[in-house]
């Protein structure tokens, strides 16, 4: 299409917010931050002359408080990534699905309860689990001492692995929520002849969830799952309120080592780099994420692609589930 | 003007309306505003406040604009504000990092001279020669008790040892005192140093790897598995907590605090007139107390003269004892001389600062170390909750512990 140079000036005068928030809020930060870590950056009097990439060498190879509270903090990090990521998915998967299979009227009602939570700030979660799970006193102490479940109260935020198992259940319970969103957004979207075919053709519930659900929601779940590892990623509020980070550091994660150099210790530049390469690592993970997934897709038999570009006829399903089923008759 | 001129127009309008914001730090009255940031979030943060009211009531060109923030040392460092509260082992870490000025010219002009203020007062204000900031109070740690469990106030480790024999009696779930896995422990720790006479500073650093402050730490560790004399494992501000609970099934009450005195307001809300105060009992082998001390400083970037005017007005307000009394009631201790002698004369208003002011001679300020609280880091997160936690903790494993402790306070003193 022709455009005339006062169309092209108009165009780009629209696009002229977003240009103007990218470059401020995104770019130039990030162009800064890499200045910042290249340099002995103090958060007081600012920049105190340039040391290449000594900050990265500090946090990587050599023996240093930084390494320490870097190495430290970025493996209590990816223990609660790895404890609470597969949770979140599943759980909000399955919240998602008994929601999905409730009458109508109780839709609305429920998904907005298991959503309020999402709203709550941080400080207000971690202030009813601090309660919930106080040593001295505590509810969950008082309870399970009334059930005779144990015989002396249980130390929720000063031994491991309480801590990281009160760290858990606050984040689940307050994030839980906008991941079940997503997913009953998707479960709707799953075309409903599909089921009564598979129904038809005998396929078992758990068959109709393998085969068709699964497949039909791999996209969002994908987005859901590297979405859910950044959120973990940037664990701090929870930990610095509900644990302060203990017990014996056990749960300072990698943002709180990140605060910690900056505000406590003053060093800005050290701080970014520390930030840079938790981006990085973050970047690694993520990328691995894709290469998997998009080898389980290559992988990925005739019904599951044809299913998810959701034009899959319902004798499609008939010939795939009926050889499904021929083959563990064969197997039995 | 057509339609599309006027958009493009209107939107780089709109874009430039944040920088509008930019102005020459006076408010929509005129008056020149002065921002002031402080950590008040407890129960004193009210009576700062109450202050604070009380001189923009009295000002008709100046006004203070207080911030109340849980983490107000990190919003001073990333934001603009003209007065801050500065604890006095932080204070060095400022000059240091050149946050803050002298404030010898503010003095001189609010009338107020160094010795209107109680030696310990100027110390904690003091970085070399210099004053670098007001000093505003000194607040030891101190000591609360219920009078319901407590019938005479303890004095000495040996009372409290006798104390906790009665009331495990009564029922086991009563102690004498509780002390906490975290929150306070910097307080404990320098107490430990103070009582047995050791000096933790050194070049610099602070150097936590002396036999004597190890057998020192031991005895923490013996208070709550030897003597059980505290519960273990209160976690974060359990001696407070401890303070407040009933004793049942599964809740351990403590009949002594060992605390802050910005918990004051809460201690006597819940025990009103069985609330006991006393100074610190001796635990270790000479009487002394430490704490920390509040001192005013402004920052470096304060340059503006009318500003500067309005801070020193500030100063003169609120070192006039029947203002600062304000700050006595809420439980904290000044040491401004005539707002002392103000409290001496009406010690039931002022309780608690009239019974720490006693304290006072004993008080022995912490180390002045470049970045103190990074310094005691390992110390706080770690080694207090071993001495509380573990049982098995041996003399030596502290030892490891405390050279650990030693090596990161000795790199912290380096990144200076």
């Amino acid at each position: 299409m022709y455009l005339t140079r006062r169309s092209r000036w108009f165009g780009l005068l629209f696009l002229l917010p977003f240009l103007i928030c990218f470059v401020l809020f995104w770019l130039l930060p990030l162009v800064y931050g890499i200045w910042m870590s290249l340099h002995d950056f103090r958060l007081s009097f600012g920049e105190n002359g340039f040391v290449g990439l000594s900050n990265y060498r500090d946090l990587l190879f050599n023996e240093t408080v930084h390494q320490r509270l870097f190495l430290a903090t970025l493996t209590n990090t990816l223990w609660f990534m790895l404890y609470s990521v597969p949770l979140l998915v599943i759980c909000s998967l399955l919240l998602a699905l008994l929601i999905r299979h409730l009458p109508r009227r109780f839709k609305t009602f429920f998904r907005t309860i298991f959503f309020m939570s999402y709203s709550i700030s941080v400080t207000a979660v971690s202030a009813i689990y601090l309660w919930l799970f106080a040593t001295n006193g505590g509810f969950i102490n008082r309870l399970l001492l009334d059930l005779h479940f144990i015989n002396s109260p249980v130390n929720w935020t000063s031994d491991q692995p309480f801590a990281w198992v009160v760290i858990v259940i606050a984040t689940v319970w307050w994030t839980v929520g906008f991941n079940m969103l997503l997913f009953l957004n998707a479960l709707e979207e799953v075309d409903n002849t599909l089921y009564e075919a598979a129904s038809l053709d005998g396929a078992s519930p758990w068959q109709q969830f393998l085969r068709i659900t699964l497949p039909t929601i791999r996209p969002i779940t994908f987005f859901v799952l590297i979405t859910t590892l950044i959120a973990s990623f940037n664990l701090y509020g929870q930990t610095l309120l509900i644990t302060r980070g203990g017990p014996e550091q056990s749960t300072t994660s990698l943002i709180m080592g990140i605060n910690t150099t900056v505000f406590g210790q003053n060093q800005l530049g050290m701080g970014a780099a520390m930030a840079l390469l938790m981006g990085f690592i973050m970047m690694i993970i993520t990328g691995m994420q894709f290469f998997v997934s998009y080898m389980a897709t290559k992988k990925e038999p005739v019904l599951a692609k044809s299913v998810t570009q959701k034009k899959t006829t319902s004798s499609a399903t008939d010939i795939t589930l009926k050889s499904d089923a021929e083959k563990e008759r064969k197997i039995t | 003007m057509r339609t599309h001129k006027i958009f493009p127009l209107l939107l780089l309008t709109g874009l430039l309306l944040p920088l509008t914001g930019c102005g020459d730090g006076k408010n929509a009255d005129g008056k020149i505003e002065i921002k002031f940031i402080n950590g008040f979030t407890g129960g004193d943060g009210q009576y700062m406040t109450k202050i604070v009211k009380g001189f923009n009531a009295s000002q008709k060109k100046y006004k203070l604009v207080q911030s109340q923030e849980k983490d107000h040392y990190t919003k001073f460092k990333s934001g603009k504000y003209d007065l801050v509260v500065i604890h006095e082992a932080s204070l060095r870490t400022y000059q240091s990092d050149q946050m803050i000025q002298p404030v010898t010219d503010y003095m001189k002009q609010a009338k107020i001279k160094e010795d209107d203020f109680l030696t310990s007062g100027v110390d904690s204000a003091k970085v070399g020669n210099k004053m670098y900031a007001l000093p505003l109070d000194i607040h030891p740690l101190t000591m609360f008790y219920n009078k319901n469990l407590v019938k005479s106030m303890p004095k000495t480790y040996a009372d409290l040892a006798q104390l906790n024999e009665q009331l495990q009696k009564k029922d086991d779930h009563l102690y004498a005192f509780g002390l906490p896995s975290s929150g306070l422990t910097p307080f404990y720790l320098t107490v430990a140093a103070a009582q047995n006479d050791i000096q933790l500073e050194r070049d610099g650093y602070l150097d936590f790897a002396q036999p004597a402050y190890a057998d020192a730490l031991m005895k923490y560790h013996d208070m709550v598995f030897v003597d059980q004399i505290s519960p273990k494992k209160l976690g974060l501000d359990g001696e407070f907590q401890s303070f407040m609970k009933t004793a049942s099934n599964n809740a351990n009450q403590t009949a002594v605090s060992f605390t802050g005195p910005w918990y004051y307001s809460a201690v006597k809300d819940k025990y009103k007139d069985q609330l006991g105060i006393g100074p610190m009992p001796l635990l270790f082998k000479s009487k002394a107390t430490t704490g920390n001390a509040h001192t005013i400083a402004v920052s470096s970037s304060v340059q503006d003269q009318e500003v500067k005017k309005g801070i020193s007005s500030f100063f003169n307000y609120l070192y006039t004892p029947k203002h600062l009394a304000n700050w006595a009631e809420s439980g904290q201790t000044p040491s401004h001389k005539e707002t002392l002698k103000l409290i001496s004369e009406d010690p039931s208003r002022y309780a608690l600062a009239a019974e720490n002011q006693k304290q006072l001679k004993d008080y022995v300020r912490a180390p002045r170390v470049y970045q103190f609280d990074e310094q005691m880091r390992y110390m706080n997160e770690v080694v207090f909750a071993k001495l509380t936690s573990d049982r098995n903790l041996t003399k030596d494993a502290l030892m490891t512990e405390l050279k650990k402790a030693t090596q990161h306070a000795q790199e912290i003193a380096q990144s200076k």
